[in-house]
């Protein structure tokens, strides 16, 4: 007894007791929250058996009742689209800002530092003001684009089914940049400055020198980007609250809203705890390849 | 010369990039007639002040007071959980901590929107939904422990274990080494860290709406939530709440700007 008491205060009991705290806080809160989700999608969760403890199996029924909804897909296919087009323009805007706050001049990582003001914001908030700039009648968007001549007519960013999506899209992209290149400037940082002079002493002009040398010194940041990027991207839920609540009719729902709108609007909780089990596979899977490859990097 | 042409257009990016917060500011000072006028005015002529009329009828010192409740409570939390475990994983390297390391990660990046339906049916059968604040402050600790402890754990391998040594021949206990040498060297960056996650949780959005049912408890993102309602035409007031909501949070991130970036690039890619 005194041997253990010993170890917990000078032994590395003690270091096992700090990380197992805090480990015994996320299994009570994080994990088991998780496992007891996937024991809901095979039950049946409604209003009614909501706060007993038993409740009846039912086997696949919500998985097949969910993959026969004519929502289904759509929703799907609009998660996927809104990942790929809110990664492809974070990062490429993102990397164009990195490249360029890479340049030395007065005040430039002050000024780099300013573009994460839009990051630190509730969500939510940056939500009630896309609203009012995207907004068909008197939105300050339709106006700059009209006085652009680049459309004739009012758009309505978010009343309109072909086009909501993509306004939140827009957005979210917003919203990402500043963290994309905040990343991606650490990234660029870390390649070797002689490296450059040399390839200018050889004549490699500056396309050549970014094709050849810069992306692919960036592959293991752009690939630790990407994967971080896809996971925030699935976290985004207060923009599609704010902005379209999934609106009109489907047209800009996404997975993760989807599932929050079946378990909190419809009380609909098995199938919404049957949507969040799939998410969450696919997002656990995601980090594990992220977790993975730079780990990896480290032994390399 | 060239250098100023860089830093000209770099002013401009961060003015077309900014443009958002321009716009919601100026609305918040343009009277309500001004807002609807088409084409819009991009200076306001004729400034208003309607902060204290919507600060009172919109009840946000109730609002706000909740957030900030729920902002406390859950940086308390993660600081007291997460800076033990990320000392204990800055100091120790073998195949139990790296799983402990690789669990936490895990637990990061699950989405609150996903992890909102099993917490509210399991709080609510052990009965800390009748608590609700207290609840979302539970659920919004486990979603931010894991990143404060990434964070503080790269503060925590900058500190030379030789000091810790030195205090142990000393006759320090290694709950004393730990708690008089580590944690004050470690302090900005355990603060910095806790100034991020107290940012994060004064906007928690999902688990203050699916937990929250009363309303004299709901925090401020909620608030302006109900004020935006679905036929919403009050901009005017909905960018003076937004306003007076953020410009607090803006204003410590400014001043802290240059620790908060470099913190958050420390932890992020390691």
């Amino acid at each position: 007894m005194s041997a253990l008491f010993r170890t917990l205060r000078d032994g590395h009991g003690f270091d096992a007791t700090l990380a197992l705290l805090a480990l015994a806080y996320l299994l009570v809160f994080s994990a088991f929250p998780l496992i007891y989700n996937i024991l809901m999608s095979f039950q049946e969760v409604d209003m009614f058996s909501l706060a007993s403890l038993v409740r009846p199996f039912v086997g696949l029924a919500n998985y097949k009742s969910l993959f026969a909804s004519p929502d289904f897909w759509p929703v799907i296919w609009n998660t996927v689209v809104f990942v790929g087009l809110c990664i492809i323009f974070q990062l490429g805007i993102g990397f164009g800002l990195a490249l360029f706050f890479q340049q030395d001049f007065p005040g430039g990582s002050f000024l780099r530092g300013l573009f994460l003001a839009a990051w630190i914001m509730p969500a939510l908030v940056a939500g009630a003001v896309w609203k009012w700039i995207f907004a068909g009648d008197f939105g300050v968007l339709n106006y700059l684009l009209q006085s652009a001549g680049l459309i004739n007519d009012k758009v309505f960013w978010l009343s309109n089914p072909q086009i909501s999506l993509y306004s939140v899209v827009i957005a979210n992209i917003w919203l990402g940049i500043p963290f994309n290149m905040i990343l991606l400037s650490v990234g660029l940082v870390g390649i070797p400055k002689d490296m450059y002079e040399a390839a200018a002493l050889d004549g490699a002009n500056a396309w050549q020198r970014f094709w050849h040398m810069t992306l692919p010194m960036m592959r293991s940041t752009i690939g630790a980007v990407v994967s971080l990027g896809i996971i925030f991207t699935l976290q985004q839920f207060d923009l599609f609250a704010s902005l379209t609540q999934g609106g009109p009719a489907n047209a800009s729902n996404v997975a993760q809203y989807w599932s929050w709108q079946l378990s909190f609007q419809i009380y609909d909780i098995a199938s919404g705890s049957a949507v969040s089990c799939l998410m969450l596979g696919f997002v656990i899977v995601v980090a594990v390849i992220y977790v993975r490859s730079t780990r990896h990097e480290h032994r390399a | 010369m060239k250098r100023y042409i860089l830093l000209a257009l770099a002013l401009l990016f961060l003015a077309v990039y900014l443009f958002p917060l321009y716009w919601m500011y100026l609305t918040a000072f343009k009277p309500s007639t001004e807002t609807f006028v088409y084409p819009p005015t991009f200076w306001p002529g004729n400034p208003q002040f309607n902060f204290v009329d919507v600060f009172v009828s919109k009840k946000m010192s109730s609002y706000l007071w909740n957030s900030l409740v729920i902002a406390i409570g859950t940086t308390a939390i993660a600081a007291f959980f997460g800076t033990g475990c990320a000392y204990a994983l800055a100091r120790v390297r073998n195949i139990g901590m790296d799983i402990v390391l690789f669990l936490i990660l895990m637990m990061q990046v699950l989405p609150s929107s996903l992890m909102a339906t099993p917490i509210f049916v399991l709080f609510n059968q052990v009965g800390l939904i009748t608590t609700p604040r207290l609840a979302v402050v539970l659920a919004q600790a486990a979603k931010v422990l894991p990143l404060f402890i990434v964070l503080t754990r790269t503060s925590f391998m900058q500190i030379p274990k030789e000091l810790e040594e030195a205090a142990r021949v000393d006759g320090a206990t290694r709950l004393g080494a730990f708690l008089r040498i580590a944690v004050p060297l470690a302090r900005n960056g355990i603060l910095v860290t806790s100034v991020l996650i107290f940012l994060q949780s004064f906007g928690e959005y999902v688990y203050s709406r699916s937990m929250i049912s009363e309303e004299s408890l709901q925090t401020a993102t909620v608030g302006l939530m109900n004020f935006m309602g679905p036929n919403t035409t009050d901009w005017n007031g909905i960018m003076t709440y937004s306003v007076i909501y953020v410009t607090p949070i803006l204003l410590v991130f400014v001043l802290l700007q240059r620790k908060i970036v470099s913190g958050l690039t420390a932890g992020a890619l390691k």
